[in-house]
């Protein structure tokens, strides 16, 4: 297979979930506009009530300006790197059935859906980019501009290891059919161990370097502590480090669900 | 001589777990399930020939869909093993998926979000073709289906028979060398049947792909298929033509016959059964209107799946 085959399909399956999300206009609007504004108003009124609540100035060295320009490039970040959307259905077409009509054409589906998920989220990068954009700007946010593209590459690094772990778990689909339960738990828990709910630096400093130790905080807490500046290069490059790991044990993870779930596979639905 | 098709004992059974009925039992089953094996295909020895239109037929639950899903390497056998073009369909090997084609008839395999040039366009990379020639091969084909008007159309606006034909489109655009086509014609009006089953008959003696068809339309295995597999409880029970299966089974007749100021009543009787069954109506009393058919291969294929569905 040459590699212009390859490159040329996947462009087109980029280009599918550009299309196919740009089709439903409404939802496209709420997903991307409206979704992030509301949620970063959320983050923002919450840090400042906590503040408020606690007559600080500085809460684990930091001031107020730091949280809410960590909410704020945390709020747009983890939209990015969470992925339920493609892992439903993905698991839904494992369930159903409806995977056959894929698993006959000449490609695979691990790179069929990483494609669609890449430019799903490069459209929806651009258009919520906005926000962080605006309202930094606006209330004068502490970020270091400069370190924007490498912080953007770390996280569609992590973005691939995000897809690795759906693809691990859509797999198992063939095995136990529904296991959306499992991305809902999954995600709750990066809900945490990437720093989305709140930034590591509040956690008890072992729990703190484990997590940092874990690819999972790539998710947020480092590329938007780079930004903001609570940290410096050196652990950006950690970041790399244990997001390679991670896809690592995610790739071979997935390899091995993959080729035991088609064995088991009863082609269910058609 | 070589076969596209080559299956040596190839089998597939499926495992389920049985639940009795009742909330108490789906409690039990949480811990304690009773796994059952079922046998969708028995070991199967079939040889097609390149170029062959095989129809495919059985009631439903037979292994039809099985029989096609492990040829095309959906899902792997249990026993025995499957050559199809000298590859073994489950390794899933690019170039042997270049070479096939399965069109499902009760799923859309086309994006349904997109329309179906959009589609095509997304195939032609998939397959690697040369653009050009995809789009003069979606002319050509949408052409002899009649439906250029709504190539620009979303898939899931369109009518059950326009997306039909654009799934068919998609499934040839490739030129397959195999194609499954499992139930085609499923769902469609009279007329959708017909545009099609023409297009399939022309393209198949054009293009001369190797063709194994399900379908529940015996018309569709009557117009286009050269050989018959009949497929029943899993396993392949006739294997001939259809001309040889008409004339091996036992052939019926149908007497439709009306005594005076009683309703009109049918009967389907034996070859054998005729002379005996004429005798007693015409003693019975007088006839109004008498009427004797012979079954053709619809019914003749109907009276079998019947018989075999009985013994489940």
């Amino acid at each position: 297979m040459s590699f212009t085959a390859f490159y040329r399909r996947n462009l087109g399956f980029f280009k599918l979930a550009i299309a196919s999300n740009l089709e439903y206009r409404l939802n496209f609007l709420l997903d991307s506009v409206f979704q992030p504004l509301v949620n970063s108003i959320v983050e923002m009124v919450l840090w400042m009530a906590i503040f408020k609540g606690a007559q600080a100035i500085e809460i684990a060295g930091f001031t107020q300006n730091y949280y809410l320009a960590y909410a704020l490039w945390g709020t747009f970040v983890a939209r990015i790197t969470v992925n339920w959307m493609y892992e439903f259905r993905m698991i839904e077409e494992i369930d159903t059935g409806s995977i056959n009509g894929l698993l006959v054409r000449p490609m695979h589906y691990y790179e069929y859906y990483l494609s669609q998920l890449l430019g799903y989220k490069l459209v929806t990068t651009t258009v919520s980019f906005i926000f962080p954009l605006t309202l930094i700007t606006l209330f004068d946010l502490p970020t270091q501009w400069s370190r924007i593209p490498a912080a953007m590459a770390l996280i569609f690094y992590y973005v691939i290891f995000v897809y690795g772990m759906s693809f691990c778990i859509a797999s198992l689909a063939f095995i136990f059919n529904k296991v959306n339960s499992l991305t809902v738990t999954k995600n709750l828990a990066l809900w945490l161990l990437t720093g989305e709910l709140f930034p590591l630096d509040l956690m008890p400093e072992n729990i703190k370097n484990l997590f940092l130790a874990l690819p999972f905080s790539c998710g947020v807490y480092i590329p938007v502590g780079y930004i903001t500046g609570r940290i410096d290069s050196s652990v950006l490059i950690q970041g790399f480090q244990t997001t390679t790991i991670g896809l690592v044990i995610v790739s071979v993870l997935g390899f091995f669900l993959w080729r035991k779930g088609m064995k088991q596979y009863a082609g269910t639905g058609a | 001589m070589s076969f596209a098709i080559e299956t040596h004992d190839l089998s597939r059974t499926f495992e389920s777990y049985k639940k009795s009925e009742g909330l108490w039992n789906s409690v039990k089953g949480f811990w304690n399930r009773q796994t059952v094996q079922k046998i969708a295909l028995k070991p199967t020895n079939i040889k097609i020939e390149a170029g062959q239109i095989v129809g495919l037929v059985g009631s439903n639950g037979a292994g039809k869909t099985t029989l096609l899903k492990l040829l095309s390497g959906l899902i792997a056998p249990t026993t025995g093993e499957a050559k199809v073009l000298g590859y073994n369909p489950f390794e899933r090997k690019t170039e042997f998926l270049r070479r096939i084609s399965l069109l499902l008839g009760q799923k859309n395999q086309l994006w349904w979000d997109i329309t179906p040039l959009d589609s095509y366009a997304l195939l032609a990379k998939i397959y690697d073709l040369d653009e050009t020639v995809a789009k003069n091969k979606v002319k050509e084909l949408s052409h002899l289906l009649h439906c250029e008007h709504v190539l620009e159309t979303q898939l899931r606006r369109l009518s059950l028979g326009e997306r039909m034909k654009m799934e068919i489109i998609g499934s040839l655009l490739h030129s397959p060398e195999v194609l499954y086509l499992d139930e085609p014609t499923i769902g469609l009006d009279i007329v959708a049947q017909e545009i099609i089953r023409e297009f399939l008959n022309e393209y198949v003696k054009n293009r001369g792909p190797t063709v194994i068809l399900t379908s529940h339309y015996m018309d569709d295995i009557a117009k286009l298929a050269d050989r018959l597999l009949l497929i029943s409880k899993g396993g392949i029970v006739y294997d001939g033509t259809v001309d040889g299966f008409v004339a091996k089974s036992e052939k019926l007749h149908i007497v439709t016959y009306k005594f005076e100021g009683e309703p009109e009543q049918r009967s389907e009787i034996t070859k054998s059964e005729l002379n005996s069954f004429l005798n007693s109506v015409s003693n019975k009393g007088q006839l109004e209107s008498f009427k004797i058919e012979e079954t053709d291969f619809e019914h003749v294929i109907h009276s079998f799946l019947q018989k075999e569905s009985r013994v489940f």
